[in-house]
């Protein structure tokens, strides 16, 4: 017989305390986001399928809960939210002053294996910039960022900061087939040395290249990175990636912040629709990132508005792990039904919680 | 202090070897006590004593920041770490297999192939899909035809879908998917070898270290998957939080291997 007590892998049920607490985790986070003028944005939680296929790219797909309407359009539960924010962007508000600054908050579903702190349905919570290219939006989400880690009381946290056009220019070069960029994907992702030889034995690339994707993987630091990035790569796209890398990592010296921010270029992950910055951020003693984004200038032109784009989520029940929000008691006035319940409406206009006794 | 995780069983001599070479001293007792977690003699060390397979878990997890364990289980675990080295232990192959002669009959003409024992990736599917070489009389009367893996219309299986017996259901289903091959997994979790012996199985997918096993049992490589050997896996928030630590262990290991 089947168990009422469970609920379906990787949902789960939050009750009482805990749900108080979550409730005050998500406030903070969204007081800080009000603070930086985000304004909120509460999508449906359904839309069309292709909406996240345009959005996450055909990788990902398989994770993506849909279902048939009953005139037969193809439907998904949101599996994030920046796809839904872009299109609202591109289309609802295309006409609106730029830059637009949005943030959202709530759950999200995809069919993973329920594991390593991944739930099937769980809370994201995040913002999204749109209309402003170039650095200072950059800045502008990472400073959201560090600020709301530090609202959370959380000390020990890094961000680390990379960039596609990093590792893009130097693909871009070597003129590969797509499912060898995905083998190099793959074991640079994961930092495999022996991985990366066996596969490189099979590369037709010069060993100036080869020295080159042999770096990538360990190109992890503070700004020293930079200059030893300078030394290997040329092409302009890279080039470009690491000045603006520069400029960030020096604005966060001069706010006395870099200590919370590492350069990795060695980071080439995350869904297809990045464009430029990426970054990850980590907490100490916490096995995962609690929060991850970048900029996706590509992604609003998907819905027929070209708008540079860039934004973060913070995986709340990750945070959650780590973060235990202060809750107050609640005081209520104990009524026996004796007294009447005019008694209890009284108290509830003087603004007093009451309880009654049954 | 880094938290290792070690694999009990026939990694855990080596592992020890290996971190010791690197500075780094577990208690002696380590492999016969009974005890799952010990420190290091310098304190800056905690290895726990966990499964084979269980060892990518804990360090996805985080509940190990470090890990020492086979790249076969790692692939099946499919767990999200990083893998920085090669530990340059544990050799082995993980191998499709099956029984003497099974794969090609002689009776049509393929002896060669089966003598060689490993298909090499040349002759790997597509070779030979579109003509069948047996004489159609054959065809009509035994049962259908069915596709194996090396992409050889065949029929000496007696079932329309080969069974295939592992300890390794992913890496086996990954490897017949991208064969387009149907296959029903019958997933076990010992002597895999029996499995084609008694008729459970057509074939098995397994860890090969010398092929001894195999050959005792009558059975033989088909085709080989992907080479195995113990790798040290890492977190990947470890990685970044706590990188001085980290990165000084992959180089003390690194300096030992090389």
């Amino acid at each position: 017989m089947k168990s009422y007590a469970q609920t379906p892998p990787g949902t789960q049920i939050v009750i009482g305390r805990a749900a108080r607490r979550r409730r005050a985790l998500e406030r903070t986070i969204c007081s800080v986001f009000e603070g930086w003028s985000y304004e909120e944005i509460i999508p449906p939680i359904f839309d069309y399928y292709d909406v996240f296929v345009k959005g996450m790219g055909t990788g990902p797909e398989e994770q993506i809960y849909r279902f048939i309407d009953r005139e037969g359009n193809i439907l998904a539960l949101r599996p994030e939210f920046t796809s839904l924010v872009a299109k609202t962007v591109a289309t609802r508000l295309a006409s609106s002053q730029k830059p637009i600054r949005l943030y959202y908050s709530g759950e999200v579903l995809r069919f993973e294996k329920p594991k390593g702190g991944r739930q099937r349905e769980f809370a994201q919570i995040g913002i999204e910039h749109y209309g402003a290219s170039g650095k200072t939006a950059d800045v502008e989400i990472l400073l959201v960022a560090v600020e709301t880690l530090q609202r959370l009381g959380i000390q020990a946290f890094q961000i680390n900061l990379g960039s596609v056009d990093f590792f893009g220019g130097i693909v871009d070069r070597m003129e590969l087939p797509a499912d060898r960029i995905a083998e190099l994907k793959e074991v640079l992702n994961v930092k495999d040395r022996s991985g990366l030889e066996a596969l490189l034995e099979r590369l037709p690339l010069g060993d100036r290249r080869k020295k080159i994707l042999r770096a990538v993987p360990h190109l992890t630091g503070g700004k020293a990175v930079i200059a030893e990035a300078r030394e290997l790569v040329r092409n302009p796209r890279s080039v470009e990636a690491l000045d603006h890398l520069e400029e960030i990592y020096s604005i966060f010296q001069s706010l006395d912040l870099a200590q919370h921010l590492t350069i990795d270029l060695g980071e080439i992950r995350g869904f297809d629709y990045y464009s430029g910055i990426l970054f990850r951020a980590y907490v100490r003693d916490l096995g995962f990132e609690v929060a991850s984004g970048g900029r996706y200038d590509g992604l609003p032109g998907a819905f027929g508005e070209d708008l540079p784009a860039v934004g973060f989520s913070f995986s709340v029940d990750r945070l959650e792990q780590i973060v235990t929000p202060e809750i107050s008691e609640i005081e209520a006035a104990s009524i026996a039904v004796d007294d009447g319940f005019d008694k209890a409406l009284q108290l509830r206009r003087s603004g007093k919680a009451v309880r009654l006794c049954l | 202090m880094l938290v290792i995780a070690l694999c009990k069983g026939r990694f855990l001599e080596p592992s020890l070897d290996l971190l010791m070479q690197a500075g780094i001293r577990f208690p002696e007792d380590l492999a016969s006590s009974r005890k799952l977690i010990f420190n290091s003699d310098d304190q800056r060390f905690r290895a726990v004593l966990v499964k084979p397979a269980d060892v990518a878990t804990y360090v996805e997890y985080g509940a190990a920041d470090a890990g020492i364990a086979g790249r076969d289980v790692v692939l099946e675990s499919r767990a999200d770490v990083l893998q920085p080295l090669d530990l340059k232990f544990g050799y082995c192959k993980i191998a499709v297999a099956g029984v003497n002669g099974a794969a090609f009959p002689s009776s049509q003409g393929r002896g060669g192939r089966e003598a060689a024992g490993v298909v090499s990736s040349a002759e790997m599917p597509g070779a030979g899909l579109t003509t069948p070489s047996a004489p159609p009389d054959r065809w009509l009367s035994a049962q259908p035809p069915i596709l194996c893996e090396e992409g050889n219309v065949d029929h000496q299986f007696s079932r329309p879908t080969i069974r295939v017996a592992t300890k390794y259901p992913r890496i086996t289903m990954d490897y017949y998917n991208a064969r387009g091959i149907p296959v029903e997994i019958i997933p076990l979790s010992g002597s895999i070898e029996l499995a084609p012996l008694i008729g459970l199985a057509d074939r098995i997918v397994d860890l090969v270290e010398t092929g001894r096993t195999l050959k005792d049992n009558g059975l033989e490589i088909v085709e080989v998957i992907t080479d195995s050997s113990a790798r040290l896996l890492i977190n990947r928030a470890g990685y970044q939080t706590k990188r001085d630590e980290v990165l000084r262990l992959i180089q003390a290991l690194e300096k030992v291997i090389r």
